[in-house]
This record gives C-alpha cells, structure tokens and sequence, in this order.
C-alpha cells in the first residue's frame, strides 16, 4: 500500500525536479538534426531524444554502478557519476563528429547564430558556407554540449538514487531493474517535450531559441515529471 | 565481483575495444542499410527525378532499431544462460537470433518505402534487396554479438545491478546515437554529395541531388559502405570506444570518490581542447567566405 508521507512527497518533488533537470539539459546540446548530417547545419547530425537519451542512459550505467558498490554513496556522488558517464559520452561523440566535418566533409567549423563565438571570440559569420545554417561544432556548441550532457546525466542519477531508495525496501532482488526501466521513461518523455519547443533543432545556450522556449518546456516538464513521480510511486503499492 | 586493478584494467581494455568494433561495424550497417538522417536525400531522390540503386530501409531511429535489435540478442542470450548454455555460445546464438530479426525488419522497411514511392516511378530491385540484406544481417550479426558481449561483462564479471538485457538496449541506444551522430555526416555530408564544391557546407539547393554513378557503373549501397569504412566507420568505433573506456577508467583507478570525478572533469577538458584545435585547424584550411567588411572599408 502506498502512504503517502512527507518523505513520499519529498521524492515526487526530487523526481519531478530530476525530469526538469533533463529537460532543460537537452536545450543545451548543439542538436542540429538532418540538415547537420548533410553539413547544412551546425550542431550534431542527430536529433534531440536520441542525444538526450543516448547520453543520459550511459550515464545511469555509471550512476547504477555507483549506486551498487557504495551504498552509503551520497546522493550528489550519485549525480556526479552519471554526469560524468553522460557527459564523457556527448563529448567523445561531438569529438568524433568534429573529425569528420573537419577531415571527412571538409568543412569549417562555423555557428549561424552568433557573429562571434562568446567564449573563443572568433569571427563565425564569415565561415558560413553559402546556403548553409552554419556547419560542424564551434567551441560554444561544444561546451554547451558538455554541460548540457552532464545536467541530463545528473537527473538521471538523481531519479535512479530517489527510486531506489524507495523500491529496495520493497523489492531488494529487482529494484534495479524497475528504477533503472523507469528512469530510462522519464529520460524519454523529457527528450520529447524539448523536441516541440525548439522544432528539431538548437545550437545550444548562445541560440536565441535557448532564452525564447526554456521557460515553456521548463514548466511543461515540471508538471510532466511530477505526475512520472506519482506515477513511481503509485506502482509501488504493488509491490508489497 | 570485485577484481584486483591489473584485472579490473584488463577487462576495460577489452571492454573498449569490443565497444570500438561495435561502433564502426554499427555505422557501416546504417550506411550499407542507408538509415538514419542521410536517408532523407535517398528518400529525397526520386521525388527529385532522380532514381537510383541506394538501399533504402531506415526501420526507426539508429538508436530505437539497434537498441530493439541489441535486447533480443540479450534476452535470447539470458535464456539460453539459464539454460546452462556456454556464454559464448549463448552470446553468438542470441545475435544470430537478432540479426535475423533485424533482416527481415530492413526487407520490409525497404519494400515497404520503396512501394511509397510508387508515383515517382522508384523501381524494387530484386538484386539490390538480394544481395544487400545478408550485409546488413552480417553487419547487424557482428554489433549485436559485441554489444551483447559487453553487457554479459558487466552485468556477469563486474557486477552491475542491470540485467543482460537492460544493459544490451542501454547500448545499443548509445551506438545508435553515436553512430547517427558521428559516422553518418561522412555518409550524408560526403559520400551522398561528392558532387558538391570541395571545402564547404552542402548548399540547400542540393537537397536531394545525391551521386547515383559510381567508380565503375551506377553506384549501390556497397559502394558507399566501402567508402564509409575508410573513415566513417572508424570515427564512430573511436568515439564509441572512448565512451565505454573513459567513462569507467577514472572509478575503476580511483574508486567511487569525488577525485574519480575530477579526473572525468579533466578529460572533458582535455577534449575540449582537442576539439579547438581541429577547429582552428580547418578554418585556417578553409573559408572564410564572406569578406569582412570592414576589412573591405579599410581597402577601399
């Protein structure tokens, strides 16, 4: 039977905040979809819930490992694994991915967004090709990246360390599993509300986009990742 | 299981280098298959005038199709564990299953999209479905065994709490996005436009005008697998191997400390670093395109 007490309360809070912390993240990966694959665009030639999810799950392996050999782990060393696992992966990936702009495609890196790039300083408009909307991945995109990648990652741990501190005492022999299938649903419903907000792509936290759809898919998210969290501890009453 | 450092390394080491095999054998199925975002011009095409010999089956996302295809060769594999069955034997028989799974999702997907297309005159062709989908079973075959592999390490040698399954779709998400990430811009940027001008972005007005000739006759699938191994490939298997080593060599050297954490910090850095220098590499070989303009003032 689930009873719903202040501890209860407690965790919805901290998965609903984890799910926002997700969504949020995914506005700071350089996502450049189709058109970044064709080096029409800048950013990653991929989508958002496939980055999003791609990096954070990689990051629950970290965070779950974590999580099994130091049980005593604090919640933050939690967080700090599965952002460290999400982020060395986006960072890998956009590293790989600049070697083919680079060296495969044969393109400069260049954002259309900004006229200089906040933290090199460097000229971009200039190094956009003609009839393109930038191409590969500028040091803005790929800090951004970075940072975004470890933010999803840390909400990832964070669902994972919530859940399981509240299904062990229930299911000891596959609270893992449950937490983990769980925190892989909220990763995905939070990769998607983003998806409307920025329309398929986003350079990261220097596009105007960032500033013009945060708010709206923050909110959204809060709302979304709080029912998830009723929703987990709901299924709990079934497990007694 | 808890392994002393030499081990614990050991089984990293080999960790990665099956993740980098996975990884580059994942991207040339996509390019083989023809899926993911570099699909869109193959889908483009003939809508365009432009019929071409491309596979063209793009079942899902790379991330959703190699995930699915990844967790049945797990639960295969799991079943067959419990079974009492050797693990490499139940590792190859689970793939096998998988990949032969995953065959006749890409026959439909390529019929079914090619049937979609009926009005813009885009012929089936027999030969190319015939001899192009045992590739990609034989790709798919090689990903699925490595994937598979490195989860039943995780979960049977290091001991991590997910089970075999788990593990294989978590990375078999991971290759996708990596793979639709990383190698499918030489398949999409590239190879799909070698007709474009050298050393620039792909102008919008070419959408869909992919190369339909190849070195010797009309260009197919294996012709672009053949030059996506060259690099493509390889860059997905790195970035791939990387992930899988890096994010687990600071914990396993330092344990499951805040110092293990710092180290990460470090090589994110050090990748960062790595990643401008590429950068002011290429922009000192190509562009700019635009003439500043007050430099052009100054001239005048």
């Amino acid at each position: 039977m689930v009873v719903f007490a202040t501890t209860t309360l407690i965790d919805i809070l901290l998965i609903g905040l984890s799910g926002t912390l997700i969504c949020l993240a995914v506005h700071f990966i350089p996502v450049g979809g189709a058109p970044a694959a064709m080096a029409q665009a800048t950013g990653i030639g991929t989508g958002t819930v496939e980055l999003a999810a791609g990096s954070g799950l990689v990051g629950l392996i970290t965070s779950s490992y974590m999580y099994a050999y130091e049980p005593k782990a604090a919640m933050l060393l939690v967080m700090a694994a599965g952002a460290m696992g999400a982020a060395i992966m986006l960072a890998s990936t956009m590293l790989a991915g600049g070697l083919i702009y680079a060296y495969g495609v044969a393109v400069p890196f260049a954002s259309a967004q900004v006229k200089k790039d906040p933290i090199t300083g460097e000229r971009q408009d200039n190094y956009v090709s003609k009839g393109t909307q930038g191409q590969g991945i500028p040091t803005i995109c790929f800090v951004s990246g970075v940072v975004g990648a470890a933010l999803g990652g840390a909400g990832g741990g964070l669902i994972y360390f919530v859940l399981m501190q509240y299904y062990t005492p229930l299911i000891a022999g596959s609270a893992a599993a449950v937490a983990g299938v769980f925190t892989m649903g909220v990763f995905y419903v939070n990769s998607v509300i983003p998806s409307y907000g920025v329309g398929g792509t986003i350079e990261g936290v220097h596009d105007p986009k960032f500033r013009r759809v945060v708010p709206k898919d923050v909110f959204t998210s809060v709302i979304v990742s709080m029912l998830c969290g009723v929703v987990a501890i709901l299924i709990a009453g079934g497990m007694v | 299981m808890v392994l002393d450092l030499t081990m614990s390394m050991a089984v990293l080491a080999i960790m990665g280098a099956i993740a980098t095999i996975a990884g580059c054998i994942e991207d040339l199925e996509s390019d083989v298959g023809s899926q993911s975002n570099p699909n869109s011009q193959v889908q483009l095409a003939p809508q365009m005038g432009l019929l071409h010999r491309i596979y063209n089956k793009a079942i899902s996302g790379e991330p959703i199709s190699n995930g699915f295809s990844a967790v049945i060769g797990g639960l295969v594999t799991n079943v067959l564990l419990n079974a009492k069955f050797f693990p490499l034997t139940a590792i190859v028989l689970g793939a096998f299953v998988a990949a032969l799974i995953y065959g006749i999702f890409a026959t439909t997907a390529y019929a079914g999209r090619v049937a979609s297309q009926t009005r813009f005159k885009q012929p089936l062709y027999m030969d190319v479905m015939r001899y192009t989908t045992p590739s990609i079973i034989g790709h798919n075959f090689i990903v699925c065994f490595c994937l598979v592999s490195i989860s039943y390490i995780q979960y049977a040698i290091l001991g991590y709490p997910l089970s075999i399954p788990f593990l294989a779709l978590i990375w078999g998400i991971s290759v996708g996005a990596i793979g639709s990430s990383v190698g499918d811009v030489h398949y999409g940027g590239e190879r799909e436009f070698q007709n474009r001008e050298f050393g620039c972005g792909l102008n919008t007005a070419l959408s869909g005008r992919i190369v339909r000739k190849a070195e010797s006759g009309l260009r197919n699938s294996l012709d672009n697998v053949w030059f996506c191994a060259k690099f493509g490939g390889p860059a997905t298997g790195i970035a791939l191997g990387l992930t899988v080593f890096f994010s687990s060599w600071p914990t396993t050297i330092w344990g499951y400390t805040w110092t293990a954490m710092g180290v990460g910090v470090i090589i994110l850095a050090v990748m960062t670093v790595m990643n401008r220098l590429v950068e002011i590499n290429v922009k000192k070989s190509y562009g700019p395109y635009k003439e500043d303009k007050n430099e052009k003032e100054a001239a005048a």
